[in-house]
Order: structure tokens, then C-alpha cells, then sequence
């Protein structure tokens, strides 16, 4: 059946997206914000939104790409104000890692790991190590790894959609990163 | 002597810095031959180039590449009818 865009029942249609869609939109919301409650609110609130702005739709481009276009704004905005949560200060962070004169502790000084890293990419205990290791990160943290990670969006276009300057954005990457190989080192590779 | 290696080296704390920021921007001139002095004489920093490098690597192929058709589906009825319900 080819779903015809019945102007004048907004509800029945978007219902009939609803039956259609939300299971894509919810898979794409849960695997970008790695959470299922986040997930399921952002899809609800992005039918929601499509109620009020139905006649804004002009079947210009199909429903699923008009729903998705309003879900990923909605994602946009989740992150927006996660990458603005506040955590510990820099000097306060960095004093775990560096000395007085901003050398490596001996304990924080990086050593090489010596198993063979190639294949931990396909190893499911490790990567249920390193799932672990990103929750222990701070929300904005977390935030900057996911834009820098999830797909191949440009910095500078990731730090205009969330209104941060590009400095904020790799410093919040910078000390995910220290966490990050911290926590790797300790739960995975000295074990 | 020392003094002078001090104000052209960086500090480890400035050098991993500096190796982070490389994946986002493009560094200046200056701090490209900064950042190649220090890790041709610090070994610690030069394994933390390598293991910043291969987590990226590591969480790239951990979210999969991500594209809409891509994502793993999931079913969630719960969500479908709470959904319809308040439309």
C-alpha cells in the first residue's frame, strides 16, 4: 500500500508513521546516544513535534526523511546540553595525571601495551571493557567522543550545530581520551 | 643549557595536548616542531600518540561506522503504542 498523505487527518497519518518508522527512528536514536530511555523520549518527543509542524510537510521529501530530519535535531539538542554540563576544572583534572612540572607521574606514564592490539576489535569481553570505561565518563566527556566518533561529521560543523568553540571541543576530547586509555590500561591490559 | 631546552621543549602535559588537538585541528608550524622534538626524546608521550591513535580506531569500529540503515534494529511495541497513545 503506498501511504498517501492525507492532509486533513494529521493524527491518523503520523499514527501510521508511528507504525511505520518508530522502530528505525528508535534504533538510530539508541545507537547514537547509547541510551534507552534518552531513546525512547527523544523519539516520542520527535512525533510529537511532527503533530504541531505537520503542515509544515509538504511531501517535498518522504515522511521518513522529514521524521528523521526533525529526530536528528532532537539528538542534536541532547547533545547540545550534555556537552555544556560542567565537570571538575582542568587544573583539578590534569594535577591526577602531571606533576608540578607538568611531567607524567611515573605510575600515569604511559607504557606500551604489549599484547597485540589488532585483534581486541573483534573481542567481545573487551569491548564490553571498553563500553564500561566510556560510562565512567563524565557526560560532556562522553558527548565529545560520541560527535568525534559516531560518523565522519567535520569538527568545525559539529562545534557551529552545538554553538562551542573548536578549543572547547578537542579539550573535552583531550581529557576523554587520558580517561579513556587509563581505564584500558588498568581493566584490560595490567590485568 | 637546561633552561634553553626548557623554553623550546614542551611539557609532556602541553605534548599530549597537543596530540589530541592534531585529531580535530591542524597545528601551526611552531607547534608541529614542538611536538616532534618532544616525542624524539620522551617515550611516554610517544606511547600515548600511539594508544590515543588506535582508541580512536577502537571506538570508530565500536560504533560501527554509523549510518541510519546501518543501525542494528530494535523493536520497542512499548514505545510504538505510548506513542499512539498520546497522538
Amino acid at each position: 500500500m503506498k501511504n498517501a498523505v492525507d492532509i486533513t487527518k494529521p493524527s491518523e497519518t503520523i499514527k501510521s508513521w508511528v507504525e511505520l518508522y518508530s522502530d528505525s527512528m528508535y534504533s538510530w536514536a539508541l545507537q547514537k546516544t547509547s541510551s534507552k530511555e534518552t531513546a525512547e523520549d527523544i523519539v516520542q518527543e520527535t512525533f510529537l513535534a511532527a503533530v504541531k509542524s505537520f503542515d509544515k510537510f509538504e511531501g517535498k521529501s518522504t515522511p521518513k526523511t522529514w521524521l528523521f530530519s526533525i529526530l536528528n535535531n532532537k539528538i542534536n539538542d541532547y547533545y547540545r546540553d550534555r556537552i555544556r554540563k560542567p565537570s571538575i576544572s582542568n587544573s583539578e583534572f590534569f594535577e591526577s595525571f602531571f606533576d608540578n612540572v607538568d611531567h607524567w607521574y611515573e605510575k600515569e606514564t604511559p607504557q606500551p601495551w604489549n599484547e597485540e592490539t589488532g585483534h581486541l576489535l573483534d573481542n567481545a569481553e573487551f569491548q564490553s571493557i571498553l563500553k564500561d570505561c566510556m560510562k565512567k565518563l563524565p557526560e560532556n566527556g562522553l558527548s565529545a567522543i560520541q560527535l568525534k566518533y559516531q560518523d565522519e561529521k567535520k569538527s568545525e560543523l559539529i562545534c557551529q550545530e552545538l554553538n562551542i568553540t573548536i578549543t572547547n571541543y578537542w579539550q573535552l576530547l583531550h581529557r576523554a581520551k587520558l580517561q579513556l586509555r587509563k581505564c584500558l590500561d588498568l581493566n584490560w591490559f595490567k590485568k | 643549557m637546561k633552561k634553553i631546552i626548557h623554553t623550546f621543549m614542551l611539557s609532556c602535559k602541553k605534548a599530549a595536548e597537543l596530540i589530541d588537538k592534531k585529531s580535530v585541528v591542524k597545528l601551526s608550524r611552531r607547534e608541529k616542531m614542538q611536538l616532534k622534538l618532544h616525542l624524539s626524546i620522551c617515550e611516554g608521550c610517544e606511547v600515548y600518540q600511539k594508544q590515543s591513535k588506535f582508541i580512536g580506531e577502537l571506538i570508530t569500529k565500536h560504533f560501527g561506522g554509523l549510518e541510519e540503515e546501518k543501525a542494528p534494529q530494535v523493536k520497542n511495541e512499548e514505545l510504538k503504542n505510548n506513542i499512539s497513545s498520546k497522538l
